[in-house]
């Protein structure tokens, strides 16, 4: 660890500048935006253009659904991958082939495999036949609520591995010896699980679920691919909204939807961190 | 059977192995299939593929789609047609190469320089400037997209590629990925160059980065991944510009009318990604497991 060293900030200088004027000035030079009404005086307004964008019923539903498909699509993952890299662990040293299978998928433009989807999910596709042998009637897949579906399946089939990868990682570095003191002692594979595994791998865990949530949000990107720019109502995401308000020059709306969205972001993984900090308290104490 | 060998290798009781190892092959086959599907029905002829795409979209209950699994004839026409008569498709490919290129070299240069800086040096706000990152790393494309635009609009980029690729080279996940690695790097490793006199500069381009091989490979890989699957910033940025568009955001339209070439259009875009997976795997598997990533 070097200290003292003026030269630090010649390392940080290019990075700090860039994150500076694309991520940090923006963001708070926006701001301003956000409390203007947007005409050629650019007036000040206060919280006037929250309190109308909050009524908005276009920017309720981007923002109703964009939570909701993320709600699904990052706890879906977290637990799946879990699941996973639990049945990888038990086959170690071995299971390399279906480790790297189930992560190839991460490296795959998931925007070529839309066409397969779209054959797959047709009213006459391979999904539909799967369905209707295991008894249940046709189902319209890529239109309304339904759309939903093939949207969450491609998000996942996508994520998966890496976070099957991390949990592995995680699983692994979970020192043997701790088992071996439990069996000794007379714990069962339950007792084994929720005394070792689980409180061993709590901040591996809030990693993943805080990396898929903010994959998740960017869920506009599987909804562009199948459901098209003008996706169906069940679909429209907050991206979407973005999209037509920006087409339109309403910088203001755009703004403020942005903010709205930050706070509520913001909020979100704050409550998360509280709840790893006072779980991992407990689980230690 | 106490001293047996196995007692010191964790093996968890119930159920057998045959159940996992058939589970975990159900789903190696689910991931693997759209790939392979998409790369068989790329040597299947432009006019068998038009004629199955048309066969979608039809909501005749007693009517299926083919299940096409292998071609009438095979056929290298889809690659003919795209790689030769008419390289529009090829022309977005390239795009999307310069645009991953572009990112990823500038990504090169930035990141790990900034994740030393914030790794392997003590000083006053350090830890603030770390906190900034995670929280800028928390912030949806949403939250960021249109603040950015007015910002690229003021200096002139906006409707250029560098509005795609400037933002990109200070992606503060990268930053965060390869800080919390170098942060594990043992202080011996440096103390001895130091004794030699070795400057700062000389620690990083001569014993952190190649210690650092296997998260910055995993780096270049995950960021391959997201620059070559772009959509929304191409989307935004360059709404004017139909013509600057990376492959990945024309798949949409290639679909919705089948000219009977898009599943060879799909293939050669999956193949660079493929490369860069088999290249990298080792590096993105070592690099998660040795990263502190807590």
């Amino acid at each position: 660890m070097f200290t003292h060293k003026k030269s630090v900030w010649l390392f940080l200088l290019p990075g700090g500048l860039g994150l500076m004027l694309f991520y940090i000035a923006p963001f708070l030079g926006g701001i301003w935006y956000s409390l203007t009404d947007g005409s050629y005086r650019n007036a000040f307004v206060g919280l006037q253009n929250y309190i109308n964008i909050w009524k908005n019923p276009m920017f309720m539903l981007g923002l109703k659904n964009t939570m909701e498909l993320s709600l699904v699509c990052a706890p879906l993952v977290w637990v799946l991958s879990f699941a996973i890299a639990s049945l990888l662990n038990r086959l170690r040293p071995r299971g390399a082939f279906f480790r790297n299978s189930v992560l190839l998928p991460y490296l795959m433009p998931s925007s070529a495999m839309l066409l397969i989807w779209l054959v797959a999910f047709d009213y006459g596709g391979v999904f539909n036949r799967l369905w209707v042998a295991l008894g249940f009637g046709r189902v319209i897949w890529l239109q309304g609520v339904q759309l939903r579906f093939p949207i969450i399946l491609m998000f996942v089939w996508k994520n998966l591995g890496f976070a099957v990868i991390i949990f592995l990682a995680a699983l692994q570095a979970i020192p043997e010896p701790l088992y071996d003191y439990a069996k000794l002692e007379g714990a069962g594979f339950w007792r084994q699980t929720f005394g070792i595994t689980l409180p061993m791998i709590v901040p591996t865990a809030f990693l993943v679920i805080i990396l898929e949530w903010i994959n998740a949000f960017k869920i506009f990107k599987e909804v562009y691919f199948i459901g098209g720019a003008y996706p169906d109502e069940a679909v429209y995401t907050l991206q979407n909204y973005m999209n037509n308000m920006y087409g339109k020059l309403n910088y203001q709306n755009v703004t403020t939807a942005a903010y709205s969205f930050a706070l509520i972001v913001f909020a979100l993984f704050g409550v998360l961190f509280l709840t790893q900090s006072s779980l991992l308290k407990r689980l230690n104490g | 059977m106490r001293n047996g060998k196995d007692k010191l290798i964790y093996r968890p009781p119930g159920g057998s192995k045959w159940l996992t190892r058939g589970l975990l092959m159900l789903l190696a086959l689910l991931m693997l299939i759209p790939v392979v599907v998409t790369f068989l029905y790329s040597f299947f002829s432009p006019e068998e593929i038009k004629a199955f795409m048309q066969t979608r979209g039809s909501y005749d209950d007693t009517q299926w789609m083919d299940v096409k699994l292998s071609p009438m004839m095979f056929s290298l026409t889809q690659y003919y047609e795209i790689l030769i008569r008419d390289t529009s498709i090829l022309h977005m490919f390239v795009n999307s190469a310069l645009y991953t290129v572009a990112i990823l070299l500038g990504q090169a240069a930035v990141i790990p320089l900034m994740a030393y800086g914030l790794s392997r040096f003590k000083f006053r706000g350090r830890d603030a400037i770390f906190f900034g990152i995670i929280m800028l790393m928390l912030l949806p494309f949403q939250v960021t997209m249109v603040p950015n635009v007015l910002t690229l609009r003021a200096i002139g980029l906006l409707n250029t590629v560098w509005a795609v690729i400037l933002p990109m080279w200070f992606a503060p996940f990268y930053i965060f990925l390869i800080r919390q690695f170098m942060l594990g790097l043992p202080n011996e490793l440096l103390e001895a160059a130091q004794v030699d006199g070795a400057g700062t500069f000389r620690c990083y381009a001569h014993i952190v980065l190649p210690v650092c091989r296997p998260i910055i490979g995993a780096a270049v890989a995950l960021s391959f991944a997201d620059c070559w699957n772009l959509v929304e910033q191409p989307m935004t940025y360059l709404s004017q510009r139909m013509e600057l568009q990376p492959l990945s955001v024309m798949f949409n339209q290639l679909a919705s009318s089948s000219s009977g070439i898009e599943f060879a259009g799909a293939s050669i875009y999956i193949l660079p990604a493929l490369f860069i997976y088999l290249y990298f795997l080792k590096d993105i598997l070592a690099g998660v497991q040795l990263t502190e990533l807590k």
